[in-house]
């Protein structure tokens, strides 16, 4: 298929260490609602090693689809006693699958959109607000609540800055949108870039994209403001991409500090109630998995009472309000701002 | 019974679990197939990494109620095709694999926690909830199942019930078997049972107790009670070095003659106190590492853990201390992740076995001189990890380094010695398995072990499961 050496074979170790290991999959989001083997860890390495072994299996379209469905929530990682990224190894077997061009099309067409984007910055501020796609159509709240919060600063808008591509496998775009991106910050002038989307923000930090730039989540941004202090309860829904990718708690902290008393959803710290935020396209491009994960995270909301769910991304929000309406579910801006 | 996927029968069958389970909880495809083809069993293991071909099942039916199991079974009866059980797959007896095709019968949407009782101090599960999941809702309500076994990540209540499972508490807490009270099965014909409300009666033989360790040839357990414990007040380990492997087992036997009762124990023999307890705990010392912990009211503790520890004293070489014991029991998952767990291109096996204390250090002696004999390079190391008041388990394991690439030779290696080994257990007063059961790899010794009352669990077989659709291969029952 003339794609020598494979994305892949950087996690060689991961393969041989998951694909008869069995020790993370209580924490398999989508295995936990599905019952497949194909979503969880062990199932995608026994896939990867399937690959391995012969390449012309990257054809396969049963393989290609179970790495597509992945949710990447990057809980078995933290669970892991070695950590191995079996995260890594599926993004980097997408970035197979498509040097191949055999991604799905609904993928094919999904990536489209975030191709070749363009920016615009507005406003006036020191500090510069990026207003990403997922939170500008899916949940703009989230922004009227940081404008409340903290009304003086510039925004950039326009598209994602490549995370959407590189969690898909599109490597060379992600890296174009991501230039473009870096550009556009620059010429911003400022120093400061608060990111609300967990997601874009694991991507910059990872990356380094910004290394004269201070890059924040909108938590660790609101915790240097003098916000006043709130009283009640909640239930907080971890990001995955900043519990399992960043090792950063910020949110809980910052609504500590703000008063809250917090009660912890679901049976466990360690499980993923994000419903699939970790593939940031799991909601829609398999919105039928989307809505198991979400009943999952609503029966735990009936079995324990729990009253209003504060989650840190818009993704998260988006998969909630839409599968369980009635549900009440507020971002950490939206609970900084009341 | 391997399906044409292109004949109408194929497309009719599938049609049928379709209608029971929806369209979203039947799958034929390759990559779910894959995965239903191996589990924690090393010869699929090798197999597959030998680039051969694998035994799937046809289908993947992921059934969310007893009564749709019971449909799905009678789909089987009427077809006469196999259905093989599958929970959370990581057993190591093959007793989960489809090896004759049709139905894998996959319990994990069955997983709710139906009610947890606190006068009785029961739990009522669905038993294709993992066991770290019913776990950790048990303790939402602020108790525990006491059940702590190395797979309680992966493996289901189920997959427990099926092959007779059992946690590191085992000593204070029992085996599965111990802590269930009642069960729904769902018998091969289709018929939803239940057995007594109460674990201990005098109302007949206990139906219970059948169907536990049946591995799936009886039927599928759908629903279990079991018990539940309060949080203990206090829990507190304690280490010892012995200078040989004799010395530990008999100040452990002298703590359960002396009916101390402790939660645990488990006494490392010299060769995997040297390997596994250096490498995992980082206690480099040679010798028989030996660990014990109680658990109950803080003042009772104390008692138990000092009456032990002068036991240990009048043995031990060396007092490691709590800190040592400890340790452990923090780590005690982890000898079971990668890289600390043996893993391929390593041949290894866990010849787990149970003999009394009078017999256990022969049955340990005798496995391993049936290992040598058959493979003089290969490691042989053991650990006693479930204590009764007259005996315990030995969890021996063989390892080659480097077996042989050609998969026909490692897997004919790896059969004679499993066979030389337990047959030799067997000879010395132990028995097949102790908690891993019996599966496909050690079936064809069910017969010389039972003797003639073989016949009995037999003619059981084939009253429960005329058409033989039910796990067949497995557990010593005739294939398909």
């Amino acid at each position: 298929m003339g794609i020598k050496p494979m994305n892949m074979d950087k996690h060689l170790d991961v393969i041989n260490a998951c694909r008869y290991c069995f020790m993370c999959r209580h924490l398999a989001p989508l295995a936990l609602v599905t019952g497949k083997e194909t979503d969880t860890p062990r199932g995608r390495a026994l896939i990867a090693d399937q690959i391995r072994m012969n390449k012309e299996n990257l054809k396969n379209q049963d393989y290609v689809q179970a790495l597509y469905q992945a949710d990447l929530s990057g809980a078995c990682r933290t669970h892991c006693v070695s950590s191995y990224d079996e995260v890594g190894l599926v993004l980097e077997l997408r970035k197979d699958i498509v040097d191949a061009g055999v991604q799905p099309q609904p993928v094919k067409d999904f990536a489209q959109q975030f191709i070749n984007p363009s920016f615009t910055i507005t406003g006036e501020g020191d500090v510069l607000y990026f207003n990403h796609p997922c939170i500008k159509v899916h949940a703009p709240e989230m922004k009227t609540a940081f404008d409340k919060l903290a009304p003086k600063h510039k925004t950039i808008e326009g598209n994602d800055c490549g995370t959407a591509l590189q969690i898909l496998g599109y490597q060379k775009q992600a890296d174009e949108a991501a230039e473009k991106f870096v550009k556009a910050v620059k010429e911003s002038g400022c120093k400061t870039l608060v990111v609300p989307q967990p997601a874009a923000f694991h991507f910059i930090k990872s990356k380094n994209l910004l290394p004269d730039v201070k890059v924040l989540n909108t938590a660790e941004f609101l915790l240097t403001l003098d916000i006043p202090k709130k009283s009640g309860t909640l239930w907080p829904i971890d990001s995955d991409f900043l519990k399992n990718y960043q090792k950063n708690n910020a949110p809980r902290k910052l609504l500590e500090k703000l008063g809250y008393k917090l009660k912890e959803f679901g049976i466990t710290h360690e499980e993923s109630y994000t419903c699939g935020e970790g593939s940031m396209t799991m909601v829609f491009l398999y919105p039928e998995n989307v809505a198991k994960l979400v009943e999952r995270v609503r029966e735990f909301a009936e079995r324990y009472e729990a009253g209003t769910l504060v989650v840190a991304s818009p993704y998260t929000k988006l998969a909630l309000r839409t599968y369980a309406p009635e549900l009440d579910v507020i971002s950490v801006e939206e609970a900084a701002a009341r | 019974m391997l399906l044409n996927r292109k004949s109408y029968l194929y497309q009719m069958i599938k049609s049928e679990l379709t209608w029971i389970v929806g369209d979203d909880y039947v799958q034929s495809d390759d990559a779910e197939k894959l995965g239903h083809s191996i589990d924690y069993y090393w010869v699929p293991e090798v197999w597959h990494d030998r680039g051969q071909k694998l035994t799937g099942p046809d289908f993947i039916v992921h059934p969310k109620t007893a009564e749709e199991v019971s449909k799905i079974l009678q789909v089987a009866n009427t077809h006469k095709i196999p259905v093989t059980p599958w929970g959370g797959g990581a057993g190591s007896q093959g007793g989960a694999l489809p090896i004759y095709g049709g139905i894998a019968l996959d319990t994990k949407r069955m997983n709710k926690v139906l009610n947890i009782d606190p006068i009785s101090m029961t739990v009522t599960a669905e038993t294709g909830i993992i066991a770290q999941h019913l776990e950790w809702e048990v303790n939402k309500a602020g108790f525990s199942t006491m059940h702590f076994p190395a797979s309680i990540a992966c493996s289901t209540l189920g997959g427990f019930i099926a092959h007779r499972g059992t946690g590191v508490l085992s000593t204070k807490y029992g085996k599965i078997e111990d802590m269930i009270t009642s069960m729904e099965v769902v018998t091969p014909t289709g018929d939803i049972i239940n057995t007594l409300p109460v674990p201990r009666h005098a109302s007949g033989p206990d139906l219970a107790q059948l169907f536990l360790g049946s591995e799936g040839t009886l039927g599928v357990v759908t629903k279990a009670t079991m018990k539940i414990h309060p949080i203990p007040e206090s829990r507190k380990f304690h280490a010892f070095l012995f200078s040989n492997m004799h010395d530990g087992l008999e100040a452990g036997a002298k703590i359960m003659t002396s009916r101390l009762n402790p939660s645990v124990i488990r006494l490392y023999d010299n060769p995997e106190t040297a390997k596994l307890i250096k490498r995992v705990l980082g206690i480099d010392r040679v010798g028989s590492y030996l660990v014990f912990g109680f658990d109950g009211p803080e003042e009772v503790v104390d008692i138990q853990l000092e009456k032990a520890c002068k036991i240990c004293s009048e043995h031990g070489i060396e007092d490691l201390g709590t800190e040592s014991g400890q340790v452990w029991w923090d780590n005690r998952y982890k000898f079971y992740y990668p890289p600390y767990m043996f893993q391929l291109p390593q041949a290894f096996g866990t010849l787990d076995t149970v003999a009394d204390f009078s017999h256990i250090e022969a049955v340990y002696h005798a496995m391993h001189d049936a290992v040598k004999e058959q493979y003089p390079k290969a490691a042989y190391i053991g650990h006693f990890s479930h204590w009764y008041d007259w005996g315990c388990m030995l969890y021996a394991r063989f390892i080659i380094e480097q077996p042989p690439q050609d998969p026909e030779e490692a897997v004919a290696l790896y059969n004679r010695i499993w066979d030389a080994a337990i047959r030799a257990a067997i000879a010395n007063g132990g028995v097949i398995n102790e908690h891993h059961g019996v599966g496909l790899k050690l079936g064809r010794m069910m017969r010389d072990l039972h003797g003639p009352a073989f016949k009995v669990l037999e003619g059981i077989k084939k009253t429960l499961d005329p058409n033989n659709i039910m796990n067949p291969g497995k557990l010593g029952f005739s294939g398909y």
